[in-house]
């Protein structure tokens, strides 16, 4: 796992020609200067269908970035993401639909919930190896799954409806221009704050527990917190982005927070390349956007779907644009 | 390089979705169709849009509305809230005068604030869960019955049939809880006793130790309130576990998929329905019309789904524009509309004004009409 | 019915119920004892299995009738065919991808379940096909407690399997090559051992079991659908952890295990059969926190 796989024949050298091309600080800044003009100008030229697909990819960006801290850097299998992103929509739906709470209060509460469900997942996990870890925690989603199902206060399986668009500084977020910035933002500031985790302390204890964690703890790296730090920030990020989906939708339901959601998020890591933050983004709107240009060939764009994400993945095993590995 | 590539690609794909967007013609009525295409209800949402096609090609043929013909144009909606929303925003960016369709609750809730915003006339063919009356801004019209008028029905039928202890089973869905709720409190509040109120998991197969627990509580008669496809499963289970009690289902099962599954175990259940082409008179010459375009039978809410389609056009040639409130306003007027599932007029809620359910029974492995 | 005639009546509903568990358990734990890959697919191809039996019970109903003969017949088949599309899995999608990192082989492995899910929903529509085969519901009855001849049939067809593939592996020589591989592959490779041929036969076998659990469960539940493999899936995967992954009398017994956890957990008292997934998905927790390795696996240290 530390040599990086060999790129298949012939784009090693547009590989490289690019790595090279990008090297340079300047050409850099010139790549993301350029991305985000884009990104502020497209939805001037966009409709509200496109606005709504492009929100949407913005979204998986950043489940997508929170998962990639867990899987990633930390380098621990979650296959029940989706329960995160399901405590930070329903705390936001609960607190607003039924207790009339302000939406931007109820970020704070998500916050703080997510962590907590952060905890109570990252606790009795942190001793299994990682196939047991996968089903801990596909498990965990289920339990918070069913249980929004089951209670009376999430609104059993018709869910929440009617929960309040917020006001920013006066103006109802009211349109799909408003969500397309909101969740724009998000993602810029996810991105931020994957990049400073990467390069910070923790980060680096977290690069030293995945590829090896006795070595890591002989260091005095404490194992058990750089893991329990990776789940409790991971579901920040879930929680967060639910709040704003909830407000988004106005209406939510168990339905949204199946494994399957767990598993789509998961792909968008691994296909665009765990660990980095170009890939990731890259992997997050392949997810949104291929269904959607493919929407016109019908009940056969699942299918097509499928086999292309088996094709990338086959051709490059460590995805669309891999970290690298030293 | 590679980023450019990326970039082109990413860029083309954009394009693509905005030449997809905004090729509208400008002469035609377009309408837009919202039923579920992929997904595990696929069945009875490509059944819906065909009938709405038919009622198209009826209406085209027959001069159009206002003069103008009418196109049509479909969201998937894949019965799934995430999904729905982008199909409904992308009918709602593509300029349509109107959304027909609407099959599952769920997926069709989300949808309502986004027509309701664009204020666009929405007749719903199928859905009926009582949270789209909560949700609805007022665009929107129920040409089914909903969940209340099912739920009388039922209850009708269980005490009639001398019910005391009523067990209740649904899928953990919008739908399906929804019936089951409400039956369940209106059971309750006629002073007598739901002895069970389960649940069974979508998918799952086996419901051998929901039965026993079910038989335990010795119930005279059951309400499955959920979809055929475990509906048959269910009945099968009971039946073979020895239960001899009465079984009803609800709409969601009328489909003859369920006696396919259920064999010989469903012979004698009751299934409450919206009036489906089978049962009706009126419906003789949709029904041949619709075999010979698709050669094959149209399904339960294929009349509702064509019902829907004709409402909208006739509502259009009433508010004499295709403007926006003045079709929603006609809606509203609509007074006894003469749909192949019988007379439509609206409530003050937008919902059906009389209840259109009909009580049938399997006999012989066919559904057939209920004295 | 007494509260012991429930109790013996869900002991039976959870011991018939677990072990369809097992038999699909048992795949999944064989192809991860082999090359240590949870193979999420392999719930599709239960489902795949399903749908094969189906289309050769109907070709084969014409000159066997719809008898347990023909029912057989079309098992064996299905299991042959289903074994092959395993093992033509491996070969064009898993085998390439064993150096790769663990993570992307787990993905390639949902896009394979994907793919066919997907693809039989394409070729089926999306419906649900009847299964027909009237069994008929006659059967034992011991007081309260009833049990069909053919849940019966099921149980002991699902035994035999399992009997046969214990020794299977551990009295023959591919068996034994089988547990060698598990332990060390390139030890093998030095000792001559053709390990792409162990694994491809491991990967036969585990998937005509899925296939023989997948006609077995079209004939005795009566109907199939593209996405009946999904949640057996989960539930095989659920039972190969409790029984220890990689360890083929942990399947057995974990598969039995979640039968009955489920069969008693729409028992609990005071709540509802709704919580029935959350009380087994709990206990496995637990169990886990408790044993890490489940029940029968071993302790091994990981290194990447």
């Amino acid at each position: 796992m530390a040599e990086q796989t060999q790129s298949p024949r012939g784009s090693k050298p547009i590989v490289q020609s690019v790595a090279r091309w990008l090297a340079p600080q300047r050409n850099r800044i010139i790549v993301l200067a350029v991305l985000a003009v884009v990104a502020m100008v497209l939805p001037l030229a966009a409709n509200n269908y496109m606005l709504e697909v492009l929100s949407n990819a913005w979204f998986y960006v950043v489940l997508c970035l929170g998962l990639n801290i867990v899987v990633g850097y930390a380098g621990l299998l979650d296959l029940g993401y989706a329960a995160f992103f399901a405590v930070g929509a329903y705390t936001t739906g609960i607190l607003t639909s039924q207790f009339g709470v302000n939406f931007w209060l109820t970020i704070p509460v998500a916050v703080v919930c997510s962590m907590a469900a952060g905890i109570i997942i990252g606790g009795p996990t942190l001793r299994l190896r990682s196939d047991y870890l996968a089903i801990v925690t596909l498990g965990f989603g289920e339990i918070v799954r069913i249980c929004a199902r089951n209670l009376e206060i999430t609104g059993g399986a018709g869910g929440l409806i009617g929960i309040e668009r917020p006001h920013l500084f006066g103006l109802h977020l009211n349109q799909a221009i408003h969500f397309y910035y909101v969740f724009l933002a998000l993602a810029v500031l996810a991105c931020f704050c994957s990049y400073r985790l990467q390069h910070s302390r923790l980060g680096r204890a977290w690069q030293y527990v995945r590829e090896d964690e006795d070595a890591a703890e002989a260091m005095g790296i404490n194992r058990v917190g750089a893991k329990l730090y990776a789940y409790v920030i991971g579901a920040v990020f879930g929680g967060v982005a639910g709040c704003f989906f909830a407000a988004k939708m106005t209406a939510i339901s168990p339905e949204t927070f199946m494994f399957q959601q767990s598993v789509l998020i998961l792909v968008g890591v691994v296909l665009g390349g765990m660990g980095k933050i170009p890939g990731v983004i890259i992997g997050a709107f392949a997810l949104v956007l291929f269904p959607e240009v493919f929407r016109e060939i019908g009940s056969m764009r699942m299918l097509v779907f499928a086999v292309v994400m088996l094709v990338i993945i086959l051709y490059r095993p460590e995805g669309i644009w891999p970290a690298k590995r030293s | 390089m590679k980023k450019r590539i990326l970039t082109a690609a990413l860029g083309s794909a954009l394009a693509g979705l905005l030449f997809l967007g905004q090729s509208a013609w400008a002469a035609d009525l377009k309408i837009g169709i919202m039923v579920p295409t992929t997904g595990s209800e696929a069945t009875a949402g490509k059944d819906m849009e065909n009938a709405i096609l038919l009622a198209v090609d009826e209406i085209n043929q027959a001069g159009g509305v206002l003069g103008m013909q009418v196109t049509t144009m479909t969201g998937d909606d894949a019965c799934d809230p995430q999904q729905a929303t982008a199909a409904a925003s992308k009918l709602v960016s593509s300029d349509v005068t109107a959304i027909v369709g609407g099959y599952c609750s769920g997926a069709t809730l989300p949808t309502l604030k986004i027509y309701g915003d664009a204020g666009l006339p929405f007749a719903i063919a199928a859905a009926n869960s009582t949270k789209l009356i909560d949700a609805n801004q007022g665009n929107a019209f129920l040409v089914n019955s909903t969940g209340y008028d099912q739920v009388n029905t039922a209850v009708e039928l269980f005490a009639a049939k001398g019910a005391k202890r009523l067990a209740v089973i649904h899928q953990g869905d919008g739908y399906s809880e929804d019936l089951a709720k409400l039956t369940r409190e209106k059971w309750a509040g006629d002073g007598k006793e739901v002895v069970a109120y389960e649940v069974v998991n979508k998918g799952e197969q086996d419901h051998s130790s929901l039965v026993t627990r079910i038989k335990s509580k010795a119930p005279d008669a059951i309400f499955w309130t959920a979809y055929y496809a475990d509906g048959g499963l269910v009945i099968k289970q009971l039946r073979r576990s020895g239960y001899r009690g009465l079984i009803a289902v609800g709409d969601g099962s009328n489909s003859p998929k369920l006696l396919e599954i259920g064999g010989k175990a469903t012979e004698g259940v009751y299934c409450f329905s919206n009036p489906s082409v089978d049962y009706l008179p009126t419906a003789k010459a949709f029904t041949d019309a619709y075999k010979n375009k698709y050669n094959q039978a149209p399904d339960a809410y294929s009349t509702l789904a064509y019902d829907s389609m004709m409402l909208m056009a006739d509502a259009i040639t009433r508010a004499g524009s295709t403007e926006k409130a003045a079709v929603i306003k006609a809606l509203s007027e609509t007074k006894d509309f003469k749909g192949i599932s019988g007379p439509v007029s609206f409530t003050e809620q937008n919902t059906l004004g009389h209840s259109n359910f009909v009580v049938l029974i399997a006999k012989g492995g066919k559904w057939v009409l209920a004295e | 019915m007494s509260s012991l005639d429930i109790f013996f009546q869900q002991l039976a509903n959870g011991l018939i119920l677990g072990s369809f568990y097992a038999l699909v358990a048992l795949g999944y734990t064989m192809v991860y004892g082999i090359i240590k890959l949870l193979n999420f697919a392999h719930g599709d191809l239960y489902m795949c299995g399903a749908f094969v039996g189906f289309l050769f019970l109907s070709l084969v109903s014409g000159l066997l009738g719809e008898s347990w003969t023909g029912i057989l017949c079309s098992m064996v088949l299905s299991m042959l065919t289903i074994g092959l599309l395993g093992v033509l899995i491996q070969r064009v999608a898993y085998r390439p991808m064993l150096s790769a990192p663990r993570l992307s082989i787990l993905i390639t492995a949902l896009a394979v379940s994907m793919v066919l899910s997907n693809g039989v929903m394409a070729l089926t529509d999306g419906d649900y096909e009847a299964f027909n085969t009237d069994l008929g519901f006659e059967g034992l009855e011991m007081g309260n407690v009833f049990i069909t001849y053919t849940q019966i049939v099921l149980v002991v067809s699902a035994a035999l399997l399992m009997l046969t593939l214990f020794f299977f592996i551990n009295r023959t020589m591919y068996g034994k090559a089988m547990r060698a591989i598990a332990i060390d592959q390139d030890a093998c490779r030095l000792m001559g051992i053709n390990v792409n041929r162990v694994i491809a036969l491991t990967f036969f076998i585990g998937s005509a079991l899925a296939g023989a659990a997948g006609v077995m469960a079209g004939v005795y539940y009566g109907s199939i659908h593209f996405f009946m493999g999904f949640v057996i899936g989960l539930k095989a995967f659920t039972a190969a952890v409790i029984g220890g992954i990689g360890s083929i009398r942990g399947a057995m017994l974990g598969g039995l295990a979640l039968g009955l956890l489920e069969a008693f957990g729409t028992q609990i008292p005071f709540v509802g059969s709704e919580w029935k997934d959350v009380f087994s998905f709990g206990i496995l927790i637990l169990l886990l926190v408790f044993k890490p390795t489940g029940l029968l696996g071993k302790t091994e240290i990981e290194r990447m």
